[in-house]
């Protein structure tokens, strides 16, 4: 009686044509690959003008302290709240994630595989926006480099963590992609994205700095200025990463 | 997995959906090499049966073994050797067929060749279009592709030919003849008699989520008291195979 099979997953090759094929999905998913990207653009396009001649601190201007930040922000979470989501839940919905059950990949892979794909279509979102902040605005780069990219990289796990607990609960695809949209313009209406948190309600305001949103845009902009990121910014953005994970490793199902 | 064991054994299994009993009791074998059609009228209990074969569904009652594997313990090493195609096919929509064939190839370290597996199933003319452009067929068609994509030692075949036109379906038949004839395990659920009579060694007939006769087809006329394999499911189950069970 000799076992004959030796367990075998697949290795980093079946990844990476993995990640290739999610990234071709992406890709020829016109609305899914445009509106995260070309969304925040116009955007800052509308505001950046003025924004740039307007000295805030430390030589920084309106548009690195206040449009950067939202900018960046606005593409984590299109991509992370309501794109991710809509994948997963047509994969689930159309069985695709049940076809993969029965080969040796893990399902999990799928997840892997769309997290990269979706950071990387973040970065190209972000790439982009600063392309143009810097060439054609002048914008000014973070003064503190290093704490910017860590806010951005806790921006996007947060983001994507929230997006799976829309995963979660989301039933369809066309559920997943509303809830996803009015999730966005909850978390980024309190988070200043029509205006400034300083202009709503003073409790709304302040609960808009510990949301995801609020806080990421917030956190940007005290590493943008060289600031020290506030403790609550960092508690929200991390509860966040927490919150999504319990819920979403309690509620989400590959069927 | 060890030399001795079946391709397939399944005892006793049971399952229900909401208190509703699809599967009763089945259970049936299938040796190295052999080829065993299931055959039923719609909500027989097929397409649960070999879901809990293949792993997808956990049984409430009774045990699966798969070249002595467990489905759901030994599912990394059954994953190697176990091809399945399902009832339905369900790829990722934009993607071209090369593009999903490549892909169902990396997960398996010994996998057939792209070409080889296009000109199996005739899509070599259609290796650029996306899956979503394929007629019903030839999605079928890529769905047996990439269930025989890792070289299987036994395959499951939910609905092998259905949708197919009759000049694809026989070039279908020959594909699993080819296959039976390479030793691999073929187990294939089906709605018409004339597919179970030309490439299954035996045929299980399941009626209300239960195995009412497991023979071979000529056993299952001759136990029948018939001339056709049609008229034998008939008399053995009191039903047409498009009826549904009461």
């Amino acid at each position: 009686m000799t076992p004959l099979v030796q367990a075998r997953r697949p290795g980093p090759r079946s990844l990476v044509t993995l990640i290739r094929c999610e990234a071709k999905m992406v890709v020829r998913d016109t609305a899914g690959l445009v509106v995260p990207l070309c969304l925040p653009l116009l955007i800052m396009l509308t505001s950046a003008s003025g924004a740039s001649r307007t000295v805030v601190a430390n030589g920084r201007t309106a548009l690195d302290l206040y449009v950067l930040p939202l900018v960046f922000t606005m593409v984590v979470a299109i991509i992370g709240i309501i794109n991710m989501p809509s994948f997963l839940a047509y994969y689930r919905r159309s069985g695709i994630l049940r076809r993969l059950g029965v080969t040796p990949a893990a399902p999990a892979m799928v997840l892997a595989a769309q997290a990269v794909v979706s950071v990387l279509q973040a970065l190209v979102g972000i790439a982009v926006a600063l392309v143009v902040a810097f060439l054609a605005f002048g914008a000014n780069p973070p003064a503190d480099l290093g704490r910017a990219v860590a806010v951005v990289a806790l921006t996007m796990t947060a983001m994507y963590s929230a997006g799976m607990i829309v995963a979660a609960v989301a039933p369809t695809p066309n559920s997943a992609v509303a809830i996803g949209l009015v999730a966005f313009f909850v978390l980024g209406a309190l988070g200043g994205m029509f205006g400034g948190r300083d202009s709503l309600p003073e409790p709304l305001a302040e609960v808009g700095g510990w949301l995801p949103f609020g806080a990421a845009v917030e956190a940007l902009s005290s590493a943008w200025a060289g600031i020290a990121v506030s403790t609550a910014n960092l508690v929200g953005l991390g509860a966040t990463v927490v919150g999504g994970a319990v819920v979403a490793g309690v509620l989400f199902r590959w069927e | 997995m060890t030399s001795t064991e079946p391709a397939i054994l399944a005892e006793h299994l049971a399952k229900s959906y909401r208190g509703r009993r699809a599967v009763v009791d089945v259970s049936l074998r299938v040796e190295l090499g052999e080829a065993v059609g299931v055959v039923g009228a719609n909500g027989a209990g097929k397409t649960t049966t070999v879901e809990m074969i293949a792993g997808l569904r956990v049984p409430e009652q009774g045990r699966v073994r798969v070249l002595g594997l467990d489905p759901r313990r030994d599912r990394a090493r059954l994953r190697q050797v176990l091809g399945v195609q399902l009832q339905q096919a369900h790829l990722h929509h934009a993607l071209r067929v090369t593009e999903l064939v490549d892909l169902y190839r990396s997960f398996y370290p010994d996998p057939r060749p792209t070409g080889e597996l296009l000109d199996l199933v005739e899509l070599t003319g259609q290796r650029r279009t996306s899956f979503d452009k394929l007629s019903g067929g030839q999605q079928q068609r890529l769905s047996i592709a990439l269930a025989l994509a890792g070289r299987p030692r036994v395959v499951i075949l939910d609905e092998l030919t259905t949708g197919l036109d009759p000049a694809a379906r026989r070039r279908m038949w020959a594909t699993v003849e080819r296959l039976s004839s390479e030793g691999v395990s073929v187990l294939l659920v089906s709605h018409t008699m004339e597919e179970v009579e030309r490439l299954c060694d035996r045929v299980a007939v399941l009626d209300a989520g239960r195995v009412v006769a497991l023979d071979t087809p000529a056993g299952l006329v001759a136990r029948a008291g018939t001339s056709t394999l049609d008229d034998a499911f008939v008399a053995l189950t009191g039903r047409q195979l498009t009826e549904e069970p009461a």
